[in-house]
């Protein structure tokens, strides 16, 4: 082989050469490949990278689809980072597994033991196994929940824990996560990406499944209650949360409802979900609320995410929530240092897992050791929900290390210190190559009827450099799937007991949250808004651009009509002339400025955030076009000065056949349930109350003649009905066959018509109350009374023009959009949350604040 | 002595508050050297749900909800409550030596030394610094009776601290109160607390009631009183003595607890999560303890 051709060859081929600075996972201490790993390493060597480069593209784009994001900013509308996958799974051998889930096992129990204790008698504490001070200074012990009760013998109902592998090649416990163990999801996540992406590869290797563990979680969540079929709600923060794709992702899998602070309420000693129906009473609560902001009357006064009176509930046993509050005590690493101590008290052993070394500056022993070995430390702080993160002292300045050494001093109670150490590095993709990365494998156990199931596998996160305390989920950090790899072929799993199919869907058991609906309707609302302002935008692009010239009567009529429709007013309302003849750059603010409500923008920006609130009533078709929609905007960011300089109306043209595809989809892919239903009537509404706006604006003036023409023809234009119009009529524009098909055609679905007769079936479908069997309701009212307006409307009446006005139709109008507003009025105090924001009654300082 | 206690909380707000949810620290607790015979709460609007349950530190926590509109809320707590003098008094110098307390602190031999280790720690009102420290050295000599010291300290900070009702409000920082030399009898626990737990002695807030006498002729106006707080400060093999630092002594019988914890903010009297009412509700408290004839036993 010649030279080039070898280097060819390395250029086609994946190798992987591990660093020998640090132990690697795929090569034994003899540099030789490990055997489970020589499968996978063959395979990606024949696929080779550009292959791979093209399937991580795959993946990022189904990652992307599925609205797999973390950490979404703060910004309304922005859509956050897409989870990172790196395609090379990080492989455990059954053997290797077998010994890891026996000490994850035996950890969990340990920690459901410890639990107990901390919370109870605090024996470990008479026993001066744990000095009072590491309970009692950590801030994630919380003393409102000492002796809370739960109906299972498990306390601890779900445990993950964080792993590396340190260099004398055993698997150390880095640290323990109890209050929200984040990362199942994400893990179920790539588990289906993976799936998908590399088949066969995947097909091969006899990976374990990860369907076990949450089979397991939903079964434990159902003994939780006494019923039969409890009624199950995952609690978010809410779609700012950093790891809300989760929160929704976990509630869709299980088929919980999803539920946010205002969703539930305590009353009468029961939780409730606030629902289209009314209420109805929540059993348990899966929460992904972090311990301290669970309840706002009793412990932190100022979250806004918790349930006020929530801790009362709980105490009376009339509502379980997992994990149940207070175990971020567990979350303590001063526990670390009294690990083994702890385990031999409570289990009667030392505990199989190592955990890595851990120096309690409250310690006076430990504090000396800190002292003299600072440069080698990573120095954290004892409770992580503070505003303090870890310090990684070997990168101080001497005297910046003096400055901690008088921190740590002032306050030892609050920190530990840990060796820096190097963790196991794992292949990964990067740069067209595979290369060595330092990784750490996080695991989730779930509390079953006997003892605990672990996931086998869990969500590995590879960072890019030691040492592995900052391998977080920070930049540059990619999450692998963790394959456990069989040595024969996993059996499928059958079904479970509780899963024999008739069962219904937990979620189905209650009604949707009313803030869902309100999400949903707005999102209706705002997607028709947008759209009819892009159309009225174009149609005014156009016209003012096109070779006929436009008077500036007529001229002033489109661009007020403009800053009306949307509701950007004054806008061009009251402008002078030269503002009129000169709207390029204003119009531009219409569609582009976030700052100005009304905007294009701005109205989409609404609309994303309307969808993620009530992500999880969308199909995966419509997310994939809210992300084209959201890169449209994108594009458009990019294009404002270039392309909306020349042919600005076909910069919108992509964003108007999204909407219109999210439209249809909405209509092809949704089931009609409430959610469907409140979307179409927020549509309907908005759409009937546009149209009503353009006819009066456009329509109403009285102009020249040629004037007239060019307004009747904008106006066919906006409502998309010019061309059907001219195979109709063939004739002049006329005030009177434009009002037949936009006013009174039921068959144009882009006429009034049209809107307020769906409009009328969707407010029909509406649950009610029993209250009246023959009054009609304001809504059902003021909706047949829209109809019967236009119905018997007298097109000769409405198009006769006296003293220059057009009285009937003004009046018919004015009738029809007060008509409207009635309706929207009480399908919203109906059918809507409307709580007022919770204030402290009197301000509290928090632990630790 | 004998005790009826009335104390009336009184919120108006400016706008409608839709519902509510409160827990109150009202009720007197039991303690060694009192008894609380009988503790109602009253509430107006009528309350949807109330709940009575003991807390982490042994005191009545009173939980309720209002689920129906008002703008005017009226807690009335009433109790009955007979109380005794502490068993120490007189002589302070008997009992340990500040040296004494602190070595068997760290070295605890019992149960209850090893449990009031927690009010050694820092809470979320009193974070122990070093002016803390400075101001409570001179009173506590190592060879010192430990008592005779913490006596000490009240009467400086009863001589060297200004009352001053208009001074702080319950969120004043207890640096500021060392500052400014000033405060109500929230902050003088708190700073007394704060000394104690500085030099490593477990502390801990005690919140209650104080009757006063009217001046010689005069007669006792009624709701005069007012919620007092003092401190309780533990000695080993002795258990719980409480000293009251705005009064200068050691809290005797008209001193009637409500509850304790490590501050403040572990007993507030009344706090919760209102929904609706504008901003600057206007607050007012009345407080009555009158003496009455001892309860048939």
């Amino acid at each position: 082989m010649s030279q080039i051709q070898a280097q060819f060859a390395e250029l086609q081929e994946l190798t992987y050469a591990a660093n020998p600075s640090a132990a690697d996972e795929a090569h034994g201490p003899d540099g030789e490949v490990k055997p489970h790993w020589v499968y996978l390493l063959d395979s990606l060597r024949v696929l080779g990278p550009a292959a791979l480069a093209d399937r991580h593209t795959k993946a990022h784009r189904i990652l992307r689809d599925d609205g797999a994001t973390y950490d979404i900013g703060s910004d309304i509308g922005s859509q956050g980072r897409t989870w990172e996958l790196d395609l090379v799974p990080s492989l455990i051998s059954s053997e290797e597994w077998a010994r890891i889930e026996a000490g994850l096992l035996e950890r969990a129990e340990l920690f459901d033991l410890l639990l107990k204790d901390l919370y109870g008698p605090r024996s470990l504490l008479r026993t001066r196994v744990i000095p009072p001070e590491a309970l009692f200074s950590h801030a994630g012990f919380l003393r409102a929940c000492q002796g809370m009760p739960l109906p299972t013998p498990r306390s601890l109902l779900m445990h993950a824990v964080d792993l590396f592998r340190a260099p004398d090649g055993e698997l150390c416990v880095l640290d323990d996560r109890t209050q929200v163990p984040s990362g199942a999801g994400y893990a179920l996540e790539n588990r289906t990406v993976m799936s998908r992406i590399l088949p066969s590869l995947f097909r091969d290797s006899h990976v374990h499944r990860l369907a076990g563990f949450f089979q397991h979680l939903r079964m434990t969540l159902n003994a939780l209650a006494p019923q039969d079929q409890p009624r199950i709600v995952v609690l978010t923060p809410g779609s700012h949360s950093k790891t809300y794709f989760e929160h929704a992702h976990l509630a869709n899998y299980l088929g919980f409802r999803l539920v946010q602070s205002g969703d539930l309420v305590v009353m009468d000693g029961y939780v409730w979900m606030k629902s289209l129906e009314g209420l109805s009473r929540v059993d348990v609560i899966l929460r992904q609320v972090e311990d301290s902001y669970c309840d706002p009357v009793e412990l932190r006064n100022d979250s806004q995410f918790g349930v006020p009176n929530l801790m009362e509930v709980v105490r009376a046993g009339r509502v379980a929530i997992c994990n149940p509050i207070g175990v971020g005590a567990l979350e303590n690493p001063i526990l670390l240092k009294y690990m083994p101590e702890i385990a031999r008290a409570l289990l009667g052993r030392e505990p199989r897992l190592r955990a890595l070394e851990t120096y309690w500056c409250g310690n006076a022993q430990d504090m000396a050791y800190v002292q003299d070995h600072l440069e080698h430390l990573m120095i954290k702080p004892a409770f992580r929900g503070g505003q303090q993160s870890s310090i990684n002292a070997s990168l101080l300045s001497r005297k910046e290390r003096d400055a901690l050494m008088q921190r740590l001093h002032a306050d030892p109670l609050q920190y530990v210190a840990q060796p820096l150490v190097q963790a196991s590095t794992l292949p990964t993709f990067a740069d067209n190559q595979l290369v060595p990365r330092p990784a750490i494998l996080r695991s989730f156990a779930v509390a079953s009827q006997s003892s605990y199931l672990i996931m086998p596998g869990g969500l590995t996160r590879s960072g890019l450099k030691q040492p592995l305390t900052v391998i977080a989920n920070q930049q540059g950090t990619h999450s692998k799937d963790t394959w456990v790899i069989a040595s024969e072929p996993e059996r499928l799993l059958t079904q479970m007991s509780d899963d024999d199919g008739s069962s219904v869907r937990e979620a189905d058991l209650m009604g949707l949250p009313s803030r869902v609906v309100e999400n949903m309707f707005w999102m209706g609302r705002y997607a028709e808004r947008a759209e009819a302002s892009m159309r009225l935008l174009r149609t005014v692009f156009v016209l003012i651009n096109g070779e006929e010239p436009i008077s500036q009567p007529c001229r002033r009529i489109l661009l007020e009509t403009v800053s009306h429709i949307t509701a950007t007013t004054p806008g061009f309302v009251g402008a002078d002339d030269a503002a009129i003849a000169a709207p390029e750059a204003a119009l531009l603010r219409t569609i582009n400025d976030t700052s100005l409500s009304g905007s294009v923008r701005s109205t989409l920006n609404a609309m994303l955030y309307c969808a993620e609130q009530s992500k999880e009533m969308l199909s995966s078709d419509m997310l994939r076009v809210i992300n084209d929609i959201s890169d449209a905007l994108q594009t458009l960011d990019a294009d404002q000065s270039a392309q909306l300089a020349s042919a600005p109306e076909e910069a919108l043209d992509p964003l108007v056949t999204a909407l219109m595809a999210l439209a249809g989809l909405a209509n092809e892919s949704m089931v009609r349930g409430y959610s469907w239903r409140f979307m179409e009537i927020g549509r309907r509404l908005e759409r009937a109350q546009q149209t009503t706006a353009i006819l009066r604006h456009l329509l109403l003036p009285d102009c020249q003649p040629h004037d007239q023409q060019t307004l009747i023809s904008a106006l066919l234009l906006t409502l998309e009905s010019l061309i059907s119009y001219r195979r109709r009529y063939r004739a002049q524009m006329s005030v009177r066959a434009s009002l037949e098909l936009v006013l009174m055609d039921r068959d144009n679905p882009r006429s009034l018509h049209y809107q307020i007769n769906t409009l009328h079936q969707h407010i029909l479908a509406l649950p009610k109350s029993m209250a009246s069997h023959h009054e009609l309701l304001a809504e059902e009212r003021s909706a047949l009374q829209a109809e019967t307006l236009i119905r018997l409307s007298v097109l000769s009446e409405l198009s006769v023009r006296e003293n220059g006005k057009l009285a009937h139709l003004a009046q018919n109008l004015e009738t029809l959009k007060h008509l409207l507003d009635t309706i929207s009025n009480a399908v919203s105090d109906k059918y809507f949350d409307h709580r007022e924001s919770s204030q402290q009654l009197v301000h509290s300082i928090w632990e630790n604040d | 002595m004998d005790y009826r206690i009335k104390h009336i909380t009184e919120y108006r707000y400016n706008n409608r508050v839709s519902h509510c949810y409160n827990m109150a620290h009202l009720m007197p607790r039991d303690t060694g050297r009192q008894r609380c015979q009988n503790a109602a709460v009253a509430v107006v609007p009528e309350m949807a749900f109330s709940s009575t349950r003991e807390d982490y530190f042994g005191n009545v926590a009173y939980h309720f909800e209002i689920q129906r509109p008002h703008k005017h809320l009226v807690i009335t707590a009433s109790s009955d409550v007979q109380t005794q003098a502490q068993t120490v008094g007189g002589d302070l110098s008997d009992g340990p030596s500040c040296r004494s307390v602190r070595r068997q602190l760290s070295a605890p031999n019992d149960a209850d030394t090893l449990d009031s280790r927690e009010f050694v720690l820092n809470s979320p009102a009193v974070h122990v610094s070093a002016p803390l420290r400075e101001y409570a050295q001179a009173s506590f000599r190592d060879d010192r009776p430990f008592l005779a010291a913490v006596m000490d300290l009240t009467t400086r900070i009863y001589q060297e601290f200004k009352y001053d009702p208009e001074s702080t409000t319950v969120a004043t920082p207890l640096a500021e109160v060392i500052e400014n030399r000033h405060g109500v009898c929230q902050d003088f626990a708190h700073l007394q607390i704060g000394c104690l737990r500085a030099l490593g002695f477990s502390a801990k807030y005690v919140s209650g009631y104080l009757e006063t006498l009217p001046p010689p002729g005069k007669e006792k106006l009624i709701g005069a009183d007012a919620s007092h707080a003092w401190i309780s400060v533990f000695v080993p093999q002795q258990g719980w003595v409480e000293f009251d630092p705005t009064n200068n002594c050691l809290a005797g019988e008209q001193h009637i607890v409500t509850a304790w914890g490590r501050d403040y903010f572990d007993v507030t009297p009344l706090k919760g999560v209102i929904f609706g009412g504008g901003d600057n509700p206007s607050l007012r408290v009345s407080v009555d303890v009158a003496r009455v004839a001892p309860a048939a036993s």
